[in-house]
């Protein structure tokens, strides 16, 4: 490879592609489980729903600047080439970030559209139409079509890298599912943060909720990467070689201390520490605001190093 | 599909356009270019392969190869590619320029054709009043226009004609002519052994050799023995290369002369029928041993026998190649006959897959009013010095000391054709003072040469797909007559060489020596090809090549007599014992270079021709700057890495350029390569990029033809800075 | 060659290298780079170079490579525009105006055989001169070559110079475990 074709902007569009759909995610399953015939967590399907499609929509923008003609970013959606997996994922993109959308609108407040409407323009008025009472109807049902969207974004990202056969850093199916969890877990530690930062803080059955999700998460990550580097281990010499990247190559720094241990163990130890009442006795937990959003931060921080490093070493990785 | 291809096709003639789209998606037909292929004849380097030239709208967009030329066998090198770049080349000299400030200082006026040319002409006629004509010198290098040139020198009367072959072959071909009264060919194509003495044919492109050497190597499995200090691509393909120690070639080659006749395995008949002084050889290479030159030469003396023997036996399909560039050591003559010697006694003369005489196709010559000789003598005295010299082409060297001396009368003035001295001749702080010594030079270059950097006044000719040329005929086993035609006309303010001359000449008062134009001149050249329609033919093809090549044993008919004193084949020559040199090639080991010293050796690579295309942007693609080749065991010595600058210094100068410390030199040697380092700022590109070679090269020559002897130079080496450029 | 070939049979294009015959001269690139304006410093075509041995015994070793036009190419499956595509004849191309300049290709090729054009701002590869191909003429490369390194033809020609000199010699093609079925082939 010659300079590496794909930057940062590539290492951002993937993290916040999948950031989103760890988001709704959550959202959507916060949304689906409920006490009786009550949501269970009200809080965390909203604040989800809110903040899903910033990222992803941030993310598509850089992708389409990262072209060498951004206008002709439409001809994705001109073809649909079934063997690539970037026009899937473009196809995927969109019906995923509609769907955000949709569910955004659904879960804004009334008082809030309202006051946006009055902002408006007089001749945009007519827009009042979207200010609808039965928007929440639309809540459970966009949630329930985002669910396999947002699965199949978190997986995209990874497959985006794992399809190509060129490139023996990448091309293994477990890429796909670590950038999953990876995504997934992101999701879940924004949540964290963004609670954990509002003056009222976690409240004990969200944090319950998140914590056991982004602890599965981490573990099923960690249970993918070592794999990975195992199965790479026992490969054939390029795949070797490859590995030989983050094995004593330049990028073992990135992944060892900055994605494996400050991105997966540490957060994953503190946020273990953070559960240990319901862990080892039936107790109510107390999350403490500075540790939870600690380990959210160093999430978010290992998604982001995990796809640098896989989107540099990769390209570097080549057969001999 | 053939539709689509069609489509394609007709969308293709507009660069640059990837991939052709079949018909279901084609986009707006872009409007086909109007095309041109006009044949010519490729001016990068002495080879003068035929091109085609693609010109699309007014822009000359490709060159390809003409596959109707046997000399350049339809290929056309990076740098024949690269021409191109040279005609839109932005630092090209666009219109007459006379010098502003100080000499050298690069302050220019750019003036009309009408002044600069009155401007010369006058400076011209007062040297001429002054000092007479004989104080203007004319030196030039081989080109088709080179001859309007020559014959404008000697209109004006000076007998100071200078040409670049005692720079260049000057040597090797005294000897071979002193030897076989001609200067033959080696049949590569179908020889079956061959010997090179740093001849460095993969690198150094000489056509049709280099293409038939590889041809016969790799197809026709002939066997390749190479000779070089250096690890060259050459090297590289050949079944053995020996790191000779350099100068010793001579050695080599009489032990072999020693093994294949004490063993007989000479060809008696030819020897005994054609060749003179047989005796007298076999006595004077007695002593010569192979033990003997192991130690000369550091080649085993067991593979000095084998390789004897081989090549005797492999006669007449083997040859011992002669190499073109011999200006080398101070006995280089002498060397290159014991190359011609050897190649006679095994007879492989005018054979095929031998050494052979070149084939001719007769031109048409225009007659114009002759000229008297000049009456004073060469200031190169080089009848009295090198009498067996070719006189017409005087001795570069010895010119300049003598000038520079004021001996053995002044000359105060300097024309320069399509030649840049600064860098062709060894020493340029000499070369430089020669420059400043003179009261007027004028310099017809295409480019802005470190000569035409100090001349007065700068001629801007044509380059050569903006000019037509004079027919040339290229000699050789396949014989060919070319055409180099306008293919574009002139960018910018530029004139043909002719139109140079005959500005000047009409200025002089010696108009009428040159009244013709360049299309008559071709024509009278043309009458004479066998063709009904000669000059059409050669404007439509650029090439003529007659049937039935190549011609072998035309010289073998019984009563030949060869262009020698005797007529024959002199192994000994009595011409030579008469000058007062050798009659045999007597060996002279090399001048010790002395612990910690280096000599250093020129060479060449296949993607730059001498000084002249180091501001060619797609040669410097491939070979950006030169460095210092210096083998790893004295750098260790000398604690340089690779990448570190180096001071290179001799008795005549320094230069600093980064180290390549590589195996592919021997220990004792150094390399850089030629026309880095540019002086000229104008030449934006080459301009203090790398260093010049010509800055630390010290003045010696052959004594027998005159020819620079550039590899008597002996340099030391030490690192001045940390790593600079990554290998 | 089309003509040779008439509309009886597709044909299927493909490069024979004799790397031994290769002097490193550059002649190659050079020419493609003015056959198809390739901009300065980029290049379709190249030379792999290999130094080895330890004085005086030492070996150098010439290759050039370009794009394999791969019968099954990586390059084509993940463009997701269309705009990379192969011909019946195996010609891996691009379709400029339907290029976006994603890059997927450039890190899908196992060969590195492509590039991104500063100047055109879309993907660029070696087309095999198709323009060239297509008018019955050799590749710019293969014209100029001073030592017949390259040969090119028509695989599908029975009696064609391509099939002869792969019936006659062993070949190779590079990089076999990814799968794209490379029809660069390297006589040994
Ligand atoms: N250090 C060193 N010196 C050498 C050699 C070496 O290898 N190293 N080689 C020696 C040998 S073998 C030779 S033959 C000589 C060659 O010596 P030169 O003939 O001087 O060689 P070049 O540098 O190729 O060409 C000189 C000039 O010709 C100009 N020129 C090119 N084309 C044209 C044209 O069409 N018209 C005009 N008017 N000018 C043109 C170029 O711009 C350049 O400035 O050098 C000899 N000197
Ligand atoms: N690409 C390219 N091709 C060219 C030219 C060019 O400028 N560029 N110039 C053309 C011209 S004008 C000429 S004259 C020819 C020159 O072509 P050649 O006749 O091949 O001469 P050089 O290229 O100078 O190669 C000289 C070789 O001899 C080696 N050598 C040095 N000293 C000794 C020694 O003592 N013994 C032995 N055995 N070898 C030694 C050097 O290492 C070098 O490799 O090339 C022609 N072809
Ligand atoms: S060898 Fe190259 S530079 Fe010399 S004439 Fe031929 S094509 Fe031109
Ligand atoms: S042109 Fe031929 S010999 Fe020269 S580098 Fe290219 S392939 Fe090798
Ligand atoms: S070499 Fe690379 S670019 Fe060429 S066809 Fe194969 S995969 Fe595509
Ligand atoms: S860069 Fe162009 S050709 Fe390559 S994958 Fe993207 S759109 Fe297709
Ligand atoms: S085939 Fe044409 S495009 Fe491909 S490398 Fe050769 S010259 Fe360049
Ligand atoms: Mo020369």
């Amino acid at each position: 490879m010659p300079e590496p074709r794909w930057g940062f902007l590539i290492v951002l569009y993937l993290f916040l592609g999948g950031l989103s759909a760890g988001l709704f995610f959550v959202s959507a399953l916060a949304t689906y489980l409920q006490r009786g015939t009550e949501p269970a967590y009200p809080r965390l399907a909203r604040v989800g729903a809110l903040l899903a499609p910033w990222p992803v929509v941030a993310g598509s923008a850089l992708l389409v600047f990262d072209l060498g003609h951004w206008y002709r970013f439409y001809k994705l959606f001109v073809t649909f080439e079934w063997r690539s997996p970037m026009s899937i994922g473009a196809w995927l993109l969109a019906a995923f970030t509609g769907i955000t959308v949709l569910s955004f609108w659904s879960w804004l407040s009334a008082e809030t559209l309202a006051a946006l409407v009055r902002r408006l323009p007089r001749r945009l008025r007519f827009l009042r139409v979207v200010d609808r009472p039965w928007r929440e109807a639309l809540r459970r049902p966009l949630a329930m079509a985002g669910f396999p969207l947002a699965v199949g974004v978190g997986i995209y990202t990874g497959v985006l890298l794992g399809a190509v056969q060129a490139r023996p850093f990448w091309n293994t199916n477990l890429v796909a599912q670590m950038f999953l969890f990876s995504a997934l877990s992101t999701g879940c530690a924004l949540l964290i943060l963004a609670l954990s930062l509002r003056r009222a803080g976690l409240e004990a059955g969200e944090a319950r909720l998140l914590f056991s999700l982004d602890i599965v998460l981490i573990v099923l990550e960690l249970f993918v990467v070592l794999p990975y580097l195992i199965h790479g281990a026992l490969s054939p010499l390029a795949v070797r070689e490859a590995i030989g990247l983050v094995m004593g190559g330049p990028f073992t720094f990135s992944f060892w201390v900055l994605f494996f241990t400050l991105g997966l163990l540490l957060p994953l130890a503190l946020e273990l520490w953070e559960m240990r009442p319901v862990l080892l006795a039936r107790q109510a937990l107390h999350p403490g605001r500075a540790v939870a959003a600690l380990s959210a931060v160093l999430v978010l921080f290992g998604g982001l190093v995990l796809r640098y490093v896989f989107v540099f070493a990769g390209q570097v990785s080549a057969f001999q | 599909m053939l539709a689509g291809a069609a489509a394609a096709a007709a969308a293709a003639a507009v660069a640059p356009q990837l991939g052709c789209a079949p018909l279901a998606r084609r986009r707006r037909a872009a409007t086909p270019a109007e095309v041109r292929r006009v044949a010519t004849a490729c001016e990068l380097c002495p080879n003068k392969c035929a091109v085609l030239a693609v010109v699309e709208n007014g822009q000359v967009k490709k060159l390809d190869p003409n596959p109707a030329s046997p000399k350049s066998r339809g290929m056309l090198c990076a740098r024949g590619n690269a021409a191109i770049k040279a005609l839109y080349d932005p630092d090209r000299v666009k219109q007459p320029l006379i010098r502003a400030g100080a000499r050298g200082e690069g302050q220019w006026r750019a003036v009309s054709w009408d002044e600069a040319l009155d401007f010369t002409a006058e400076r011209l006629q007062r040297l001429r009043q002054d000092h007479g004509p004989e104080a203007v010198l004319f030196s030039s290098t081989e080109g088709f226009q080179e001859e309007f040139f020559k014959n404008f020198g000697l209109a004006f009367g000076s007998p100071n004609i200078l040409r670049h072959p005692t720079l260049c072959l000057a040597s090797v071909n005294l000897a071979y002519s002193m030897t076989f009264g001609t200067v033959p060919s080696f049949d590569l194509l179908n020889a079956h052994y061959v010997i090179m003495s740093g001849a460095n044919r993969f690198e150094s492109i000489i056509t049709p050799d280099t293409m038939d050497l590889i041809e016969g190597t790799m197809n026709r499995k002939a066997k390749l023995i190479y000779l070089d200090p250096r690890f060259t691509v050459t090297a590289a393909k050949a079944d053995e290369w020996y790191a000779i120690r350099p100068g010793t070639d001579l050695a080599f080659i009489l032990a072999m002369l020693h093994v294949i006749i004490k063993e007989q395995r000479y060809d008696r008949e030819f020897v005994a029928t054609r060749c003179l002084g047989l005796e007298e050889l076999a006595a004077h290479v007695e002593h010569y041993t192979p033990a003997w030159a192991e130690v000369e030469t550091e080649v085993p003396a067991a593979d000095i026998t084998r390789i004897a023997r081989e090549f005797a036996d492999a006669a007449p399909r083997a040859v011992y190649y002669a190499g073109r560039r011999s200006s080398w050591y101070v006995n280089d003559f002498q060397m290159r006959r014991g190359q011609a010697i050897l190649n006679a006694i095994v007879g492989n003369w005018d054979r095929q897959g031998g050494v052979v005489p070149n084939s001719r196709i007769a031109l048409g010559e225009l007659l114009f009013l002759p000229w008297d000789d000049p009456a004073a003598p060469r200031v190169d005295e080089i009848d009295t010095r090198f009498p067996l010299a070719a006189k017409g082409d005087g001795a570069f060297l010895q010119a300049r000391e003598n000038v520079l001396a004021g001996v053995p009368y002044p000359v105060k003035g300097w024309m320069v054709y399509k030649q840049d001295p600064m860098n062709a001749l060894p020493d340029r702080a000499k070369t430089q003072r020669l420059l400043e010594a003179m009261d007027f030079v004028a310099v017809i270059d295409t480019q802005m040469s470190d000569t035409a950097w100090f001349a007065d006044v700068v001629l801007p000719e044509s380059m050569y797909l903006e000019r037509t040329d004079p027919l040339h005929m290229l000699p050789g086993i396949w014989p060919v007559v070319v055409l180099r035609q306008q293919v574009v006309p002139p960018l910018h303010d530029t004139r043909p060489n002719l139109e140079i001359i005959q500005g000047l000449a009409q200025r002089l008062g010696l108009g009428e020596y040159f009244e013709y134009t360049i299309e008559e001149w071709v024509a009278e050249q043309a009458a004479e090809l066998p063709l009904d329609e000669p000059l059409a033919h050669m404007k439509q093809h650029g090439v003529f090549t007659p049937e039935g090549a190549p011609f072998y044993g035309r010289t073998l008919a019984p009563g030949f007599r060869f262009l020698t004193r005797s007529g024959k084949i002199e192994l000994y020559s009595q011409r030579l014992a008469e000058a007062g040199h050798d009659p045999l090639p007597v060996y002279a080991p090399p001048r010790p270079v002395g612990e910690g010293s280096f000599r250093m050796v020129l060479g060449r690579k296949a993607t730059h021709t001498h000084a002249s295309t180091t501001n060619n942007v797609w040669l410097l693609e491939q070979t950006p700057t030169n460095d210092l080749w210096l083998h790893p065991e004295p750098a260790a010595r000398l604690g340089i890495g690779d990448g570190d600058l180096v001071e290179v210094a001799s008795a005549v100068g320094a230069v600093r350029l980064p180290a390549r410390v590589t195996p592919e030199i021997r220990p004792d040697c150094v390399f850089m390569l030629h026309g880095f380092g540019k002086k000229s700022k104008h030449l934006r590109q080459a301009h203090g990029n790398g260093a010049c070679d010509a800055d630390v090269l010290v003045t010696a020559w052959d004594e027998v033809s005159g020819n620079a002897a550039f590899h008597e130079t002996v340099v030391t080496v030490r690192k001045v800075g940390k790593e600079e450029r990554r290998a | 060659m089309r003509e040779r070939l008439g509309l009886t049979r597709e044909a299927r294009w493909a490069l024979a290298l004799d790397a031994r015959k290769c002097i490193d001269c550059k002649a190659c690139v050079v020419a493609c780079k003015a056959e198809n304006d390739v901009p300065l410093h980029k290049f379709r075509n190249r030379i792999n170079e290999e130094r080895g041995g330890s004085y005086p015994r030492l070996r150098a070793s010439f290759e050039p490579e370009q794009c394999h036009h791969c019968a099954s190419p990586s390059c084509v499956r993940v463009c997701p525009t269309g705009a990379s595509y192969q011909r019946d004849d195996g010609l891996v191309l691009v379709h400029a105006d339907d290029c976006i300049g994603c890059g997927y290709c450039i890190i899908a090729c196992p060969y590195d055989a492509r590039f991104f054009n500063p100047k055109t701002r879309v993907v660029d590869k070696c087309t095999m001169c198709v323009h060239r191909v297509d008018a019955g003429r050799e590749p710019a490369c293969v014209e100029t070559c001073p030592s017949r390194v390259r040969l090119f033809g028509d695989l599908n020609d029975g009696d064609g110079a391509l099939r002869r000199a792969l019936d006659a010699r062993r070949a190779q093609v590079k990089k076999e475990q990814t799968g794209n079925d490379p029809q660069l082939y390297y006589l040994v």
